[in-house]
């Protein structure tokens, strides 16, 4: 039966929470405290905390020029794709006890979404033409390729500690994931899971591109490579999604190995003794607000603390860091998990 | 209000793109100089980029010379509308000592619409913020316009 209750909310879902307006408002926000954090270690005043909000709109009312070298369809729609699967790709990550969409095997979908933003500005950027793009593009991959193995290892690593505490094997659904840890205590507590969560946050500032893991966006050697052909509106939208990415990446995180804060929060909420759905409300708008908090520290700890004390690595240097160490962290982790430690 | 959005936006986020068109190098560094900790233009948004496509501001240094002013030509005509064209140091605005040389074909003002000089030899970097504070301004009204 068509149901236009069930298509409200999930317009609402896609729209404003936490799709589209969340992400935006929350993405920029992260932005900017990274740039104010920044300008703070390097002892400079910085841009304002609403400055990537000033940014985005004044690259709105830009004028876009298509290069006459260049793939038009491809060239506009990339910037457009990359920013969607973000954002579907925020609906599946759950904030807490709270879930947007949710199936059977979330992770392999996430997995997927997440490949889709890098793809979308690799595409973007050999649709232009540009040479500087060609170089950022090979970059690119190299640095997606680079992240793409330990991130594996570290999903794997959570679904068979998850599993073989509920005895099923591999979990692959992040409901499943958050649920257990809601009402067990956070995964990052197990002894097994410590390397894999800290290799995830190593990944962090590579999958989003920032400091020192940036060889694509080399702004001062290659023009911000992939993007030295963008401008206006287009240009707009890959920054948001650069912006909108962090978000992602952290919220995963929390989702992945501080899930315990959800049993939590209920068990808070719960205390005030109030009717059932006045407490899913208030323990989903508690759980979005200690969200964004946990976001923050990520944010600042592991991309500005990062950008500020490190310089541009070499893009076989970045390769070789992450299938060394990080993936080395991943691997002891996935090898403890799967004995049960 | 989107429009309103975007023209206080406009003010607040001017992006630069450095064109050297024959300079000694003296004003190039000084114009890096206003981005360091000391004079942070990053305060008031302003960035420095790598493509002429990302900027709002264009700063030329230098006397134009023969060599660079086909490419300067070319390299502002790829900035997105609204543009603001800032000179720095007397080369741009004057021909300062080069005036005359058979190499150096400026002023600039010759073959585009310059917004701001900023003169100085080389300009010390509290003028440099003043020009570019004043060019921000010239932009907002340039959008308004639209």
């Amino acid at each position: 039966m068509f149901n236009w209750l069930t298509v409200l909310e999930t317009l609402g879902y896609i729209l404003i929470f936490p799709g589209f307006l969340f992400c935006f408002l929350v993405g920029l926000f992260l932005s900017g405290v990274d740039r104010k954090i920044v300008a703070k270690m390097q002892k400079r005043v910085g841009p304002p905390l609403l400055q990537p909000f000033y940014d985005f709109f004044k690259l709105c009312g830009k004028e876009t020029i298509v290069p006459a070298a260049a793939n038009k369809g491809m060239f506009l729609a990339a910037p457009l794709v990359g920013l969607a699967s973000l954002i579907v790709l925020q609906m599946f990550i759950p904030i807490f006890n709270f879930t947007a969409f949710s199936t059977m095997a979330d992770v392999i979908v996430i997995l997927y979404l997440l490949l889709i933003p890098a793809l979308a500005m690799i595409l973007g950027g050999a649709a232009s033409g540009s040479p500087y793009a060609g170089v950022g593009l090979s970059r690119e991959m190299v640095t997606v390729i680079a992240c793409e193995l330990p991130l594996v290892l570290v999903l794997l690593a959570v679904a068979r500690t998850v599993g073989s505490a509920m005895g099923k094997g591999l979990v692959f659904s992040m409901s499943e994931i958050v649920n257990y840890q809601s009402a067990n205590g956070s995964l990052i507590t197990h002894v097994s899971m410590i390397p894999a969560a800290i290799a995830f946050l190593l990944i962090i500032p590579g999958e989003t591109g920032s400091h020192p893991f940036d060889t694509a966006e080399a702004e001062t050697e290659i023009c911000e490579g992939l993007l030295a052909e963008y401008s206006g509106g287009p240009l707009a939208v890959f920054k948001l999604s650069h912006s909108v990415k962090v978000l992602t990446l952290s919220s995963l995180f929390v989702a992945l190995f501080l899930g315990g804060l959800g049993g939590k929060i209920a068990a808070l909420v719960g205390s005030f003794g109030l009717s059932a759905a006045a407490a899913g409300m208030i323990g989903g708008l508690l759980g979005a607000i200690v969200l964004v908090m946990l976001c923050l520290v990520i944010t600042i700890v592991f991309i500005s603390l990062v950008h500020a004390i490190t310089a541009r690595l070499k893009v076989e240097q970045v390769f070789k860091y992450y299938w060394t160490v990080v993936t080395g962290l991943a691997l002891l982790s996935l090898v403890l998990a799967w004995y049960g430690f | 209000m989107f429009k309103k959005l975007i023209k206080e936006s406009t003010e607040k986020s001017p992006w630069l793109f450095h064109i050297n068109a024959g300079s000694c190098n003296g004003c190039d560094i000084e114009l890096v100089s206003v981005l360091t900790p000391r004079f942070d233009a990053e305060r008031l948004g302003f960035k420095l980029v790598g493509s002429p496509r990302h900027a709002d501001i264009v700063v030329v240094t230098g006397p134009v010379t023969k060599q660079s002013l086909p490419r300067v030509l070319r390299a502002i005509s790829q900035v997105p509308e609204p543009r603001c064209i800032v000179t720095m140091g007397s080369c741009p605005q004057s021909g300062n000592v080069f005036k005359e040389s058979w190499s150096v074909c400026g002023p600039l003002s010759k073959y585009v619409h310059v917004d701001v000089d900023v003169a100085g030899c080389a300009p010390r970097p509290q003028a440099v913020i003043d020009g570019l504070a004043l060019a921000t301004q010239i932009l907002k009204e340039k959008r308004g316009q639209k």
